[in-house]
Order: structure tokens, then sequence, then C-alpha cells
């Protein structure tokens, strides 16, 4: 779910992400205030709605992303099954999928830069206190850079174990996608000083 | 750009150890040739000596000044005097997309946001890939990464550019590709490298051996040298000897 990008300019790129992250918060706090089955699948349609809004385009994009929710819907419905809790069972994943499809929603309508300039203004009154969330700054695009990175090096690790091996890996390879996230670190720390440092720093002496 | 003052580039007898083992020892030069390569094997210490001339690591014993400063205590002046190149573009790019990438560093000099995306966009209007600025890093291929890399760096406008084996593992075109760049690019290289045809072109070459120099000059014979040497050592099996 980390980097999700719109393949097309929609006209919420263009909203500030302070509203829609405010009106993510509110549709969350009022979904959980309520146990209506009607208000749920009301929800669910006009986040659908929202989805095909931008086109058809955007709507598989949006939908592509939202497949990974499906095996927590899976895993929900089964123990609910089991519990003989229908109503409940049908409420959670319900709610869920519209919570993730909005988020996904705002994630995928906004930029990462304003989203980090959101978090440097929200984080104001810490910085007063003298905590240093500049670091924030260059921290958010650091993990939304290396995730994918560290994926693809655990997938590496995983054929070159399947090279050797016809046991499956699971979690021998922690250890070293560890290590290698340590390197990784060193890397990365290197490169930041090699060009001054971490963002909103003071300029180095 | 000129260069009036000479010897733009000093080691005086500079030494490094990673853990009490030399890695590099007495290295004295002084230069003030526009290019210059280092043409050594691998573990002759050529990336430690890349490091040390851009300011990221202390001298373990000696002195290097580059334009007059000492990069390492003073990191203002580093980051207006050199810009280095890393062999692994994913050692080198932060941020996840294009744009932030070559903004981050002109923030670094002291630039305001818009004024850095502002530059930024003419770095890439300048490489004539404008359309690159929302580009994702992990959507780019290898050659790409590289070139980001490159722009990240000349955007920044160094007076020294020093490349660590730049074109380790990159086919010939985009090798050529890279090499137009950085020609085009008004800056002095300090290019490293175990190939020897990637230094032909420059000024003056060192041949670097076990952390020592061991040869300079003009790159034709040096590099002549070289190839017969690393010809030699090929035919013989040093890769059974370890180290220490």
């Amino acid at each position: 779910m980390i980097s999700l990008t719109s393949p097309v300019e929609t006209r919420a790129h263009g909203w500030p992400a302070g509203a829609k992250l405010a009106a993510l918060c509110l549709a969350s706090t009022g979904l959980f205030l309520t146990d209506s089955l009607g208000l749920h699948l009301t929800a669910l349609a006009l986040v659908l709605v929202l989805y095909a809004a931008p086109g058809r385009v955007f709507f598989t994009a949006g939908m592509r992303h939202l497949r990974v929710v499906l095996p927590f819907v899976a895993l929900l419905a089964i123990w609910h099954l089991i519990t003989a809790e229908l109503h409940a069972g049908v409420l959670i994943v319900l709610r869920m999928v519209v919570l993730v499809a909005l988020a996904n929603l705002v994630t995928m309508t906004t930029r990462l830069s304003e989203m980090t300039d959101l978090v440097h203004r929200l984080t104001a009154p810490l910085r007063r206190l003298g905590l240093p969330v500049h670091l924030l700054e260059t921290a958010i695009p650091l993990v939304i850079r290396f995730i994918p990175v560290l994926v693809a090096r655990a997938e590496t690790l995983a054929e070159a174990w399947r090279a050797r091996s016809r046991r499956r890996p699971g979690w021998r390879l922690i250890f070293p996608l560890m290590l290698h996230a340590l390197d990784e670190a060193d890397h990365v720390g290197e490169a930041l000083r090699a060009r001054g440092g971490p963002l909103g720093h003071t300029r180095p002496e | 750009m000129s260069d009036t003052a000479s010897d733009d580039i000093r080691l005086d007898d500079l030494g490094y150890e990673i853990a009490g083992r030399p890695v590099l020892s007495g290295l004295t030069l002084a230069t003030s040739a526009r290019s210059i390569g280092v043409v050594g094997r691998n573990g002759s210490g050529k990336s430690t000596l890349a490091r040390l001339m851009a300011g990221l690591l202390q001298p373990t014993s000696g002195t290097i000044r580059i334009h007059g400063h000492d990069l390492f205590r003073d990191r203002r002046a580093a980051l207006e005097t050199v810009g280095i190149l890393f062999q692994n573009p994913e050692h080198q790019i932060i941020f996840p997309r294009v744009d932030e990438e070559i903004a981050f560093g002109l923030r670094q000099l002291g630039q305001s946001k818009t004024e850095a995306a502002e530059g930024a966009r003419a770095v890439l209007a300048g490489f004539d890939k404008l359309h690159w600025q929302d580009a994702t890093i992990a959507a780019l291929s290898q050659g790409q990464k590289h070139l980001v890399c490159m722009m990240a760096v000349l955007a920044m406008r160094p007076r020294l550019m020093i490349l660590d084996e730049p074109y380790a593992g990159l086919d010939i075109p985009t090798r050529r590709q890279l090499q137009r760049y950085l020609n085009r690019a008004d800056t002095r290289l300090f290019h490293i490298s175990h190939d020897p045809a990637d230094l032909a072109d420059c000024a003056q070459v060192f041949w670097l051996d076990q952390g020592r120099i061991v040869a300079q000059g003009a790159p034709c014979p040096v590099l002549a040298d070289f190839t017969a040497e690393m010809n030699r050592l090929g035919e013989l099996d040093d890769l059974a000897d370890l180290a220490g």
C-alpha cells in the first residue's frame, strides 16, 4: 500500500491535503459510531462513486490497490462464520473495506510533498518544544523510497534460496534481510552526508 | 569556469586505516588537471580514496586539500566544491521521486522549497527529461537511475565531480550516453575505475595498487602499463591470497 499513485490527474489532486485528511478522519469516526447496515452500504456505494468519478483508468487502478485487503476480508468472514455472528461480521468487513478504500483515495490523490508539508505544519508545536521533528521531512520519503527496495531484496533472497533448496525459506531470511537493511541504512547515511544531511536542518557549519 | 589556483587537489602523505589495517598509505599528489583518472584493481583503495576526497571519511594520517578546503571538517565548503557519484545508484538515491531527489541538494545549498523545485525543473529541462519530473524511482531502469544521480549531483554545480566506477555493469550505449552528459557538464572530473578504457580521455592518470600510487602521468603510457600488468596477473592465481 506504500507509494500509491494515481495514473491520472484528478480534480481531488488540487484539494488541500489537510481537508482530505480531515474528511477521512470524520468518515472513520462516523462509521465507528453507527451499527446500521444500511449506512455502511450507503458509504460503500458512495466510495465506489468517488472511485468511478475520475474515469475508468482511475477506477481499475483503485480497485487493484484495494486487492490487498482481500485476505483480511476472507479471514474476518471465516472467523465470523465460525462464531456465527453474521451481522457483526458483515459490518466489520464493510467498515474495513470502506475505510481502507477512503484512505487509499486520499493517498492516491495527494502528492507526497503536500503530505510532508502537512506533517511539517502539524508538528510545529512539537518543534517549538525543541523536538527534532524536521527529521520527519526526510524520514517519510525515505520509508517510501526503501520499502520497494527491501521488498525486491527479499524476493532476490528467496530466489537465491529456492535456487539451491527444495524447502521454503520462511523466517530464515529475516536475519539476512535485517543485515541488508542495516547496510542500506549505512549507504543512505553516506548519501545524505554527501549532500548536506537531512532536510530542514540548519546548514552545516 | 577557469581554475586559476594551481594544484587545486593536494594530498599530502594521506593514509587511511580500517581496524588497524592500512587501506591507503603515503599518498602524495598535487594536480590541477581538468580531468583526472585513477585506475586500480578491486580492493586497491579506490573507493576509499573517492570517499576521502569527498570529505565523507576522515583521514587516519596526512591531509587532503581540495581547492584549499578540508572537506571533512568544512561540510559547507564541501557541498559547494565537490559532488560524488556512487557506483550503485541505489546507494545514492534518497527520495522516491525524481524531482524530489534533484531538489534535495538544492535545498541543502540554502534554497527555499520553491526555488529548489524551480531549479530541479531547470536541470531536468537542461537534460531534456522534463517528463521525468513526477516519475517514481522504482519505475526507472538502472541506466535511468544513474542519470538521476548524475542530474542530482550536477544540479548542485560542484566544481569537482568525483566518479566512483560510475559505469560498472552498464551496457555500451548507456555508458556512452552518460559519458556524453558528463563531458557536457562544466565541472572538473575525478574518475575512478578498474577499466582503463573509461579513463583514456583523462588529462592525467594515477595508478593505485594496494593503497599506494605506483605510477602517474599521461593516460597513454600509464594505462598501457596497467593493462599489460593486469593481463600478466590474469595468468596467475592471486585470488588464492587472503587479506591480512
